[in-house]
């Protein structure tokens, strides 16, 4: 892998993260919001990646960025679960899965 | 051009398109379909970079169990899985501040500096060592908020809760 300059790859990331924050501005169904928000965590691990791979100071543990990648794969997965059962709790409250009908919060 | 930098630009083209599909196609199970394709191609990226063991992570626990998941939670939630999404339209709001985050962002890379590092191969079995040694706390810690959330979720779905 050469050639691969820091702002290309970083622009990809940088896509990955405005498509997520389009994502999560224009949906309303609460799955498709997971989806978005993982669609942002996959863009940070690739960063996490990608200067694990192309560590910019020597002398620092470099595996800490997969070490880290690693360890936001495990809280993605659990953040995965813990919004699903919100999304059945909401169902069985609701009956629906939109987030624009769950307004009790608002005063 | 290196092979390399080819396959990375045609694999950044697909996760890109395969994420906005996902997020733009009105039937949710084709949004699973579209965003299976999505993970299965960042781990393609994950080997790209040397880093088979996040590769192997990725497509077990994305594009196999996330996904997965995602499935059984439409299926619970609809009467027809395949019954599609009521319109909500895109407005020009939220598409317009995507586009100033996106392009906020790209000027901010770009002003990087435009060097190759040096790219630096990792043995798996070094990785783990660090994972069960230095990184210890980290791994201490995804286990407790594992556990919480475990806990989180049952007490959520649990019949009989008002």
């Amino acid at each position: 892998m050469s050639g691969l300059t820091i702002p290309e790859f970083l622009a990809l990331a940088s896509a990955l993260l405005a498509l997520s924050i389009f994502g999560v501005l224009t949906r309303r169904n609460f799955i498709l919001l997971l989806i978005a928000i993982e669609i942002g965590m996959n863009a940070a691990i690739l960063n996490f990646i990608y200067f694990a791979a192309f560590p910019l100071c020597a002398g620092h543990s470099a595996l800490s960025g997969q070490a880290i990648a690693v360890v936001t794969i495990g809280f993605a997965a659990t953040e995965v679960a813990v919004g699903l059962a919100i999304v059945l709790a909401l169902n069985r409250l609701k009956g629906t899965t939109n987030v624009a009908e769950s307004t009790e919060l608002k005063l | 051009m290196s092979p390399e930098e080819l396959a990375f630009l045609a694999l950044a083209a697909i996760a890109f398109i395969t994420g906005l599909s996902a997020l733009l196609v009105r039937e949710l199970v084709h949004t699973i379909l579209w965003i299976g394709i999505f993970f299965v191609d960042l781990s393609a990226i994950y080997f790209l970079l040397s880093a088979p063991f996040l590769g192997v992570l990725q497509l077990g626990v994305y594009a196999g169990a996330v996904t997965i998941l995602l499935l059984f939670g439409i299926m619970v939630t609809r009467k027809r899985i395949f019954s599609r999404e009521a319109a909500t339209g895109i407005g020009a709001v939220p598409t317009l501040l995507s586009v100033v985050a996106f392009v906020f962002l790209l000027i901010a890379v770009t002003s990087l500096s435009s060097t190759t590092p040096t790219f630096t191969t990792y043995d798996v079995s070094a990785l783990s060592t660090y994972l069960f040694g230095a990184g210890g706390p980290w791994v201490l810690l995804l286990s407790l908020v594992m556990l919480a959330a475990l806990a989180g979720a049952i007490y959520l779905v649990r019949e009989g809760r008002e």
